[in-house]
Protein backbone atom coordinates (compact mmCIF):
# COMPACT_ATOMS: atom_id res chain seq x y z
CA UNK A 1 0.00 0.00 0.00
CA UNK A 2 2.85 2.19 0.90
CA UNK A 3 3.76 5.38 -1.47
CA UNK A 4 0.01 5.14 -3.91
CA UNK A 5 -1.84 8.08 -3.37
CA UNK A 6 -5.47 8.21 -3.00
CA UNK A 7 -7.41 6.81 -6.13
CA UNK A 8 -9.09 10.11 -6.88
CA UNK A 9 -5.67 11.64 -7.04
CA UNK A 10 -4.60 9.04 -9.13
CA UNK A 11 -7.28 9.60 -11.33
CA UNK A 12 -7.19 13.06 -12.10
CA UNK A 13 -2.89 12.27 -12.83
CA UNK A 14 -4.26 10.36 -15.34
CA UNK A 15 -6.34 12.68 -17.26
CA UNK A 16 -3.61 15.72 -16.77
CA UNK A 17 -2.29 15.21 -19.78
CA UNK A 18 -5.41 16.47 -21.27
CA UNK A 19 -6.56 13.68 -23.43
CA UNK A 20 -9.89 12.08 -23.55
CA UNK A 21 -10.41 8.70 -21.63
CA UNK A 22 -12.97 5.97 -21.63
CA UNK A 23 -14.27 5.11 -17.80
CA UNK A 24 -13.42 1.73 -18.32
CA UNK A 25 -9.94 2.34 -19.43
CA UNK A 26 -8.76 4.17 -16.46
CA UNK A 27 -11.29 1.80 -14.03
CA UNK A 28 -9.39 -1.14 -15.41
CA UNK A 29 -5.74 1.01 -14.74
CA UNK A 30 -6.56 1.65 -11.01
CA UNK A 31 -7.95 -1.69 -10.88
CA UNK A 32 -4.57 -3.07 -11.48
CA UNK A 33 -2.30 -0.47 -9.96
CA UNK A 34 -4.04 -0.76 -6.80
CA UNK A 35 -4.65 -4.74 -6.91
CA UNK A 36 -8.71 -4.27 -6.76
CA UNK A 37 -9.80 -7.54 -8.61
CA UNK A 38 -13.79 -7.43 -7.31
CA UNK A 39 -16.56 -6.21 -9.12
CA UNK A 40 -17.66 -4.24 -5.96
CA UNK A 41 -14.45 -2.30 -6.16
CA UNK A 42 -14.42 -1.91 -9.88
CA UNK A 43 -18.00 -0.14 -9.50
CA UNK A 44 -16.80 2.07 -6.02
CA UNK A 45 -13.87 3.14 -8.64
CA UNK A 46 -16.23 3.86 -11.08
CA UNK A 47 -18.21 5.61 -8.30
CA UNK A 48 -15.35 7.97 -7.73
CA UNK A 49 -14.91 9.30 -11.43
CA UNK A 50 -18.64 10.05 -11.27
CA UNK A 51 -18.25 12.17 -8.16
CA UNK A 52 -15.13 13.95 -9.86
CA UNK A 53 -17.64 14.41 -12.91
CA UNK A 54 -20.29 15.72 -10.73
CA UNK A 55 -17.35 17.89 -8.80
CA UNK A 56 -16.75 19.76 -11.68
CA UNK A 57 -13.68 18.47 -12.40
CA UNK A 58 -13.81 16.22 -15.40
CA UNK A 59 -16.58 16.55 -18.64
CA UNK A 60 -18.87 13.83 -19.63
CA UNK A 61 -17.76 14.26 -23.66
CA UNK A 62 -19.11 11.42 -25.10
CA UNK A 63 -20.80 8.04 -24.12
CA UNK A 64 -21.51 5.04 -26.26
CA UNK A 65 -23.49 1.66 -25.59
CA UNK A 66 -21.30 -1.31 -24.31
CA UNK A 67 -22.48 -3.87 -27.04
CA UNK A 68 -19.20 -6.09 -26.53
CA UNK A 69 -18.99 -6.05 -22.39
CA UNK A 70 -16.06 -4.27 -22.30
CA UNK A 71 -17.36 -2.90 -18.58
CA UNK A 72 -20.78 -3.77 -18.36
CA UNK A 73 -23.05 -5.57 -21.43
CA UNK A 74 -25.83 -3.28 -22.34
CA UNK A 75 -25.20 -0.28 -20.25
CA UNK A 76 -23.38 3.49 -21.07
CA UNK A 77 -19.86 3.78 -20.96
CA UNK A 78 -18.66 7.46 -20.95
CA UNK A 79 -15.53 9.38 -21.97
CA UNK A 80 -14.04 12.14 -20.04
CA UNK A 81 -11.68 14.86 -20.01
CA UNK A 82 -10.38 17.52 -17.40
CA UNK A 83 -11.76 20.31 -16.76
CA UNK A 84 -10.10 23.72 -15.88
CA UNK A 85 -11.07 23.27 -12.35
CA UNK A 86 -9.74 19.67 -12.45
CA UNK A 87 -6.82 20.75 -13.67
CA UNK A 88 -5.90 23.55 -11.25
CA UNK A 89 -7.14 21.15 -8.13
CA UNK A 90 -5.64 18.03 -10.01
CA UNK A 91 -2.03 19.84 -9.63
CA UNK A 92 -2.30 20.98 -6.49
CA UNK A 93 -2.69 17.21 -5.37
CA UNK A 94 -0.85 15.51 -7.56
CA UNK A 95 2.27 17.15 -8.36
CA UNK A 96 2.70 17.97 -5.19
CA UNK A 97 5.32 15.66 -3.70
CA UNK A 98 5.99 14.09 -6.60
CA UNK B 1 -30.70 -0.74 -27.12
CA UNK B 2 -30.05 2.45 -28.64
CA UNK B 3 -27.96 5.29 -26.99
CA UNK B 4 -30.62 7.63 -26.40
CA UNK B 5 -32.83 5.12 -24.43
CA UNK B 6 -29.83 3.93 -22.37
CA UNK B 7 -28.77 8.05 -21.70
CA UNK B 8 -32.61 8.38 -20.57
CA UNK B 9 -32.26 4.82 -18.09
CA UNK B 10 -29.27 5.28 -17.05
CA UNK B 11 -30.22 9.17 -15.88
CA UNK B 12 -33.13 7.70 -13.88
CA UNK B 13 -31.30 5.40 -12.55
CA UNK B 14 -28.65 7.92 -11.03
CA UNK B 15 -31.49 10.39 -9.84
CA UNK B 16 -33.63 7.83 -8.37
CA UNK B 17 -30.54 6.00 -6.12
CA UNK B 18 -29.60 9.88 -5.71
CA UNK B 19 -32.72 10.93 -4.31
CA UNK B 20 -32.80 7.35 -1.88
CA UNK B 21 -29.54 8.13 -0.54
CA UNK B 22 -30.85 11.64 0.18
CA UNK B 23 -33.51 10.42 2.01
CA UNK B 24 -32.16 8.34 3.80
CA UNK B 25 -29.88 11.54 5.32
CA UNK B 26 -32.87 13.06 5.79
CA UNK B 27 -34.09 10.69 7.63
CA UNK B 28 -31.22 9.39 9.91
CA UNK B 29 -30.17 12.78 10.49
CA UNK B 30 -33.85 13.60 12.13
CA UNK B 31 -33.61 10.31 14.18
CA UNK B 32 -30.63 11.63 15.72
CA UNK B 33 -32.52 13.92 17.58
CA UNK B 34 -33.95 10.97 19.56
CA UNK B 35 -30.82 9.47 21.04
CA UNK B 36 -29.66 13.07 21.37
CA UNK B 37 -32.40 14.34 23.38
CA UNK B 38 -32.78 11.00 25.39
CA UNK B 39 -28.75 10.49 26.44
CA UNK B 40 -29.03 13.99 28.76
CA UNK B 41 -31.98 12.21 30.98
CA UNK B 42 -29.43 9.08 31.12
CA UNK B 43 -26.41 8.15 33.38
CA UNK B 44 -24.12 9.35 34.17
CA UNK B 45 -24.45 12.52 32.12
CA UNK B 46 -27.63 13.84 34.61
CA UNK B 47 -25.92 12.68 37.42
CA UNK B 48 -22.90 14.84 36.23
CA UNK B 49 -24.90 17.65 35.32
CA UNK B 50 -26.50 18.08 38.75
CA UNK B 51 -23.04 17.27 40.31
CA UNK B 52 -21.36 20.12 38.44
CA UNK B 53 -24.43 22.59 39.00
CA UNK B 54 -24.10 22.54 43.12
CA UNK B 55 -20.76 23.91 42.13
CA UNK B 56 -20.27 25.58 39.01
CA UNK B 57 -24.21 26.63 38.37
CA UNK B 58 -27.00 25.44 35.56
CA UNK B 59 -25.15 26.98 32.65
CA UNK B 60 -21.66 25.96 33.15
CA UNK B 61 -22.69 22.10 34.03
CA UNK B 62 -24.66 21.97 31.22
CA UNK B 63 -22.26 23.26 28.64
CA UNK B 64 -19.56 20.59 30.41
CA UNK B 65 -21.89 17.64 29.97
CA UNK B 66 -22.78 18.67 26.48
CA UNK B 67 -19.26 18.34 26.04
CA UNK B 68 -18.79 14.87 27.31
CA UNK B 69 -21.82 14.09 25.07
CA UNK B 70 -20.72 15.21 22.25
CA UNK B 71 -17.41 13.66 22.99
CA UNK B 72 -19.21 10.17 23.41
CA UNK B 73 -20.91 11.15 20.38
CA UNK B 74 -18.16 11.63 17.78
CA UNK B 75 -16.41 8.11 19.62
CA UNK B 76 -19.36 6.31 18.63
CA UNK B 77 -19.66 8.03 14.85
CA UNK B 78 -15.93 7.16 14.49
CA UNK B 79 -16.83 3.30 15.46
CA UNK B 80 -19.56 3.14 13.01
CA UNK B 81 -17.64 4.99 10.27
CA UNK B 82 -14.83 2.18 10.81
CA UNK B 83 -17.52 -0.55 10.65
CA UNK B 84 -18.19 0.99 7.46
CA UNK B 85 -15.06 1.30 5.82
CA UNK B 86 -14.09 -2.25 7.09
CA UNK B 87 -17.29 -3.48 5.10
CA UNK B 88 -16.40 -1.50 1.85
CA UNK B 89 -12.74 -2.63 2.41
CA UNK B 90 -11.41 0.86 2.33
CA UNK B 91 -8.56 1.02 5.04
CA UNK B 92 -5.87 1.50 2.46
CA UNK B 93 -7.31 4.31 0.86
CA UNK B 94 -7.96 5.70 4.46
CA UNK B 95 -4.62 5.18 4.84
CA UNK B 96 -3.69 6.81 1.96
CA UNK B 97 -6.07 9.78 2.62
CA UNK B 98 -4.48 10.84 5.81
CA UNK B 99 -1.39 10.53 4.50
CA UNK B 100 -1.93 13.55 2.30
CA UNK B 101 -2.07 16.16 4.82
CA UNK B 102 -0.93 19.17 2.50
CA UNK B 103 -3.97 18.65 -0.49
CA UNK B 104 -6.19 17.13 1.48
CA UNK B 105 -6.27 15.47 4.94
CA UNK B 106 -5.68 19.52 6.35
CA UNK B 107 -9.09 20.39 5.24
CA UNK B 108 -10.89 17.84 7.50
CA UNK B 109 -8.99 18.36 10.69
CA UNK B 110 -9.88 22.02 9.85
CA UNK B 111 -13.73 20.96 9.14
CA UNK B 112 -13.71 18.85 12.29
CA UNK B 113 -13.07 22.40 14.37
CA UNK B 114 -16.14 23.73 13.41
CA UNK B 115 -18.06 21.37 13.15
CA UNK B 116 -17.68 19.53 16.26
CA UNK B 117 -16.91 21.76 18.72
CA UNK B 118 -19.36 24.00 17.01
CA UNK B 119 -21.71 22.49 15.44
CA UNK B 120 -22.52 19.26 17.62
CA UNK B 121 -21.90 20.90 20.43
CA UNK B 122 -23.96 23.74 19.85
CA UNK B 123 -26.77 21.11 18.71
CA UNK B 124 -26.50 18.72 22.15
CA UNK B 125 -26.42 22.75 24.01
CA UNK B 126 -29.78 23.56 22.03
CA UNK B 127 -31.14 20.24 22.50
CA UNK B 128 -30.17 20.11 26.64
CA UNK B 129 -31.37 24.18 27.09
CA UNK B 130 -34.50 24.24 24.85
CA UNK B 131 -35.52 21.01 23.32
CA UNK B 132 -35.17 18.66 20.27
CA UNK B 133 -37.00 20.25 17.51
CA UNK B 134 -35.55 23.58 18.17
CA UNK B 135 -32.36 22.48 18.13
CA UNK B 136 -33.11 20.51 14.65
CA UNK B 137 -34.95 23.69 12.70
CA UNK B 138 -32.29 26.08 14.06
CA UNK B 139 -29.81 23.71 12.79
CA UNK B 140 -31.75 24.49 9.17
CA UNK B 141 -30.23 28.36 8.92
CA UNK B 142 -26.88 26.44 8.09
CA UNK B 143 -26.93 26.95 3.91
CA UNK B 144 -27.54 31.13 5.13
CA UNK B 145 -24.25 30.65 6.42
CA UNK B 146 -22.72 28.15 3.90
CA UNK B 147 -23.16 30.55 1.20
CA UNK B 148 -22.56 33.77 2.64
CA UNK B 149 -18.92 32.09 3.32
CA UNK B 150 -18.95 30.50 -0.58
CA UNK B 151 -19.31 34.14 -1.53
CA UNK B 152 -17.06 36.26 0.23
CA UNK B 153 -14.04 33.23 0.26
CA UNK B 154 -13.72 31.94 -3.11
CA UNK B 155 -16.10 34.55 -4.71
CA UNK B 156 -19.04 31.75 -5.46
CA UNK B 157 -21.83 33.97 -7.11
CA UNK B 158 -25.27 34.08 -5.35
CA UNK B 159 -27.85 34.27 -7.99
CA UNK B 160 -31.53 36.17 -7.53
CA UNK B 161 -33.16 32.60 -6.67
CA UNK B 162 -30.30 31.84 -4.62
CA UNK B 163 -30.63 34.90 -2.18
CA UNK B 164 -34.83 34.64 -2.53
CA UNK B 165 -34.14 31.46 -0.38
CA UNK B 166 -31.63 32.73 1.66
CA UNK B 167 -34.37 35.30 2.22
CA UNK B 168 -36.81 32.91 3.05
CA UNK B 169 -34.50 31.01 5.41
CA UNK B 170 -33.87 34.09 7.25
CA UNK B 171 -37.69 35.05 7.84
CA UNK B 172 -37.81 31.36 8.87
CA UNK B 173 -35.18 31.50 11.21
CA UNK B 174 -36.45 34.96 12.94
CA UNK B 175 -40.14 33.13 13.31
CA UNK B 176 -37.88 30.15 15.04
CA UNK B 177 -35.77 32.41 17.07
CA UNK B 178 -38.81 35.03 17.84
CA UNK B 179 -41.32 32.99 19.00
CA UNK B 180 -40.06 31.99 21.67
CA UNK B 181 -38.12 34.66 22.66
CA UNK B 182 -41.09 36.99 22.24
CA UNK B 183 -43.00 34.79 25.39
CA UNK B 184 -39.54 34.36 27.36
CA UNK B 185 -38.87 37.89 27.60
CA UNK B 186 -42.12 38.70 29.07
CA UNK B 187 -41.90 36.28 31.30
CA UNK B 188 -38.20 37.00 31.87
CA UNK B 189 -36.68 33.63 31.67
CA UNK B 190 -34.38 33.58 28.65
CA UNK B 191 -32.45 30.39 28.03
CA UNK B 192 -29.66 32.24 26.04
CA UNK B 193 -27.24 29.54 26.02
CA UNK B 194 -29.64 27.15 24.07
CA UNK B 195 -30.09 30.04 21.43
CA UNK B 196 -26.45 30.59 21.20
CA UNK B 197 -26.70 26.52 21.01
CA UNK B 198 -28.60 26.83 17.85
CA UNK B 199 -26.52 29.62 16.24
CA UNK B 200 -23.53 27.32 16.51
CA UNK B 201 -25.00 24.77 14.75
CA UNK B 202 -25.85 26.40 11.95
CA UNK B 203 -22.75 28.27 11.84
CA UNK B 204 -20.73 25.33 12.45
CA UNK B 205 -22.43 23.10 9.83
CA UNK B 206 -22.17 26.08 7.38
CA UNK B 207 -18.21 26.97 7.69
CA UNK B 208 -17.69 23.30 8.19
CA UNK B 209 -19.59 22.33 4.43
CA UNK B 210 -17.37 25.35 2.89
CA UNK B 211 -14.33 23.89 4.07
CA UNK B 212 -14.91 19.77 4.07
CA UNK B 213 -16.21 20.86 0.61
CA UNK B 214 -12.61 21.47 -0.57
CA UNK B 215 -10.59 18.44 0.48
CA UNK B 216 -13.58 15.81 -0.22
CA UNK B 217 -14.06 16.59 -3.72
CA UNK B 218 -10.61 15.08 -4.42
CA UNK B 219 -11.32 12.31 -1.24
CA UNK B 220 -13.24 9.54 -1.09
CA UNK B 221 -16.24 10.49 1.14
CA UNK B 222 -15.95 7.46 3.28
CA UNK B 223 -12.63 7.90 4.08
CA UNK B 224 -12.70 11.63 3.90
CA UNK B 225 -15.50 11.68 6.39
CA UNK B 226 -13.96 9.07 8.87
CA UNK B 227 -10.92 11.61 8.89
CA UNK B 228 -13.37 14.24 9.56
CA UNK B 229 -14.57 12.55 12.94
CA UNK B 230 -10.88 11.55 13.55
CA UNK B 231 -10.01 14.75 13.92
CA UNK B 232 -12.90 15.52 16.30
CA UNK B 233 -12.20 13.16 18.66
CA UNK B 234 -9.04 14.18 19.09
CA UNK B 235 -10.14 17.23 19.82
CA UNK B 236 -12.45 16.18 22.33
CA UNK B 237 -10.34 13.51 23.76
CA UNK B 238 -6.58 14.67 23.60
CA UNK B 239 -7.51 18.23 24.38
CA UNK B 240 -10.69 19.69 25.44
CA UNK B 241 -11.45 16.90 28.05
CA UNK B 242 -8.18 16.73 29.84
CA UNK B 243 -8.38 20.67 29.82
CA UNK B 244 -11.27 20.49 31.45
CA UNK B 245 -10.06 18.00 33.94
CA UNK B 246 -7.03 19.75 35.00
CA UNK B 247 -9.48 22.75 35.17
CA UNK B 248 -11.40 20.63 37.83
CA UNK B 249 -14.40 19.31 36.20
CA UNK B 250 -14.90 15.22 37.01
CA UNK B 251 -14.65 14.50 33.43
CA UNK B 252 -12.88 11.31 33.75
CA UNK B 253 -14.64 9.70 36.52
CA UNK B 254 -17.94 10.73 34.55
CA UNK B 255 -16.45 9.20 31.34
CA UNK B 256 -15.61 5.78 32.91
CA UNK B 257 -19.51 5.26 34.33
CA UNK B 258 -20.92 6.10 30.76
CA UNK B 259 -20.13 2.21 30.52
CA UNK B 260 -23.55 1.11 31.14
CA UNK B 261 -26.07 -0.95 28.85
CA UNK B 262 -28.49 1.57 28.14
CA UNK B 263 -25.94 4.75 28.09
CA UNK B 264 -23.99 2.69 25.42
CA UNK B 265 -26.84 1.68 23.70
CA UNK B 266 -28.26 4.73 22.94
CA UNK B 267 -24.76 6.06 21.78
CA UNK B 268 -24.59 3.69 19.60
CA UNK B 269 -27.64 4.65 18.57
CA UNK B 270 -26.16 7.99 17.75
CA UNK B 271 -23.50 6.84 16.15
CA UNK B 272 -25.07 5.25 13.51
CA UNK B 273 -27.57 7.13 12.59
CA UNK B 274 -25.35 10.49 12.23
CA UNK B 275 -22.43 8.99 10.68
CA UNK B 276 -24.76 7.90 8.18
CA UNK B 277 -26.27 10.78 7.49
CA UNK B 278 -22.83 12.21 6.79
CA UNK B 279 -22.60 9.09 3.83
CA UNK B 280 -25.35 9.18 2.36
CA UNK B 281 -25.33 12.98 2.44
CA UNK B 282 -22.26 12.80 0.09
CA UNK B 283 -23.31 9.91 -1.79
CA UNK B 284 -26.52 11.85 -3.11
CA UNK B 285 -24.07 14.42 -4.35
CA UNK B 286 -22.34 12.76 -7.54
CA UNK B 287 -26.30 11.49 -8.39
CA UNK B 288 -28.62 14.09 -8.17
CA UNK B 289 -26.32 17.11 -7.17
CA UNK B 290 -24.82 19.32 -4.59
CA UNK B 291 -27.98 21.48 -4.74
CA UNK B 292 -30.52 18.78 -4.48
CA UNK B 293 -28.63 16.57 -2.27
CA UNK B 294 -28.56 19.10 0.09
CA UNK B 295 -32.46 20.46 -0.13
CA UNK B 296 -34.02 17.02 0.31
CA UNK B 297 -31.32 16.88 2.86
CA UNK B 298 -32.84 19.21 5.08
CA UNK B 299 -35.91 17.63 4.84
CA UNK B 300 -34.25 16.68 8.25
CA UNK B 301 -35.97 19.15 10.19
CA UNK B 302 -39.25 17.83 9.73
CA UNK B 303 -37.92 13.81 10.15
CA UNK B 304 -36.73 15.41 13.60
CA UNK B 305 -40.23 17.07 14.58
CA UNK B 306 -42.54 13.89 13.66
CA UNK B 307 -40.30 11.79 15.44
CA UNK B 308 -39.75 13.64 18.73
CA UNK B 309 -43.58 13.84 18.46
CA UNK B 310 -44.06 10.35 17.67
CA UNK B 311 -41.41 9.15 20.44
CA UNK B 312 -42.34 11.81 22.91
CA UNK B 313 -45.43 13.11 22.13
CA UNK B 314 -44.05 16.42 22.13
CA UNK B 315 -45.49 18.97 19.93
CA UNK B 316 -43.16 22.09 18.80
CA UNK B 317 -44.54 25.62 19.54
CA UNK B 318 -46.46 26.73 16.19
CA UNK B 319 -43.53 29.24 15.71
CA UNK B 320 -41.34 26.82 15.64
CA UNK B 321 -43.03 24.64 12.71
CA UNK B 322 -43.80 27.35 10.49
CA UNK B 323 -39.76 28.61 10.88
CA UNK B 324 -39.06 25.23 10.21
CA UNK B 325 -40.97 25.23 6.71
CA UNK B 326 -39.80 28.28 5.62
CA UNK B 327 -36.34 27.09 5.99
CA UNK B 328 -36.82 24.14 4.18
CA UNK B 329 -38.94 25.83 1.40
CA UNK B 330 -35.83 27.85 1.40
CA UNK B 331 -33.54 25.42 0.84
CA UNK B 332 -35.38 24.27 -2.08
CA UNK B 333 -35.50 27.59 -3.74
CA UNK B 334 -32.14 27.65 -3.52
CA UNK B 335 -30.62 24.94 -4.12
CA UNK B 336 -33.23 23.47 -6.84
CA UNK B 337 -31.23 25.84 -8.99
CA UNK B 338 -31.80 24.08 -12.68
CA UNK B 339 -35.48 24.36 -13.48
CA UNK B 340 -34.33 22.72 -17.04
CA UNK B 341 -33.92 18.59 -17.09
CA UNK B 342 -32.84 16.69 -14.24
CA UNK B 343 -29.63 15.30 -16.27
CA UNK B 344 -27.86 18.40 -16.42
CA UNK B 345 -25.97 18.79 -12.84
CA UNK B 346 -23.64 21.15 -11.85
CA UNK B 347 -20.67 22.10 -13.66
CA UNK B 348 -22.12 22.20 -17.39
Amino acid sequence: MSGKRPIKFRVLEFFLDGKEYWNYEIVSKIQEEYGMRSNFQRDSINFDILELASGGMLKDVEQKVDDEGIYKKGFLLHKYMITDFGRVRGSDACLMGL
Amino acid sequence: MDLKTLKKQESKRKISKGYMWALFCAVFWGIWYLPGTVVWVLNPFDEMSSAIAKTSGDGISLVVTAVLITAFNALAVMLALMLWNGVLGKYGELVRTLKEFHPCSKWFFLASIFGGPMAILGSFIAMGFIGGAFSAVAGLLYPVVGSILAYYWYGEKISKRAAIGIGVIVLGGISIYGGGLFTELSSGNVPWIGYLGGLMAAAGWGIEGAIAGKGLDIAEPDAGLTLRFLGENIIWWIIIIPILAIIGFPMYSFALKAFEPLTLLILVFAGITFGFCYVTWYKSFPLIGVGRGQGIGNLYGFCAVIFIFLFFGDVPDWTILVGGLLCIAGSFIMFTEDTSELETLRGE
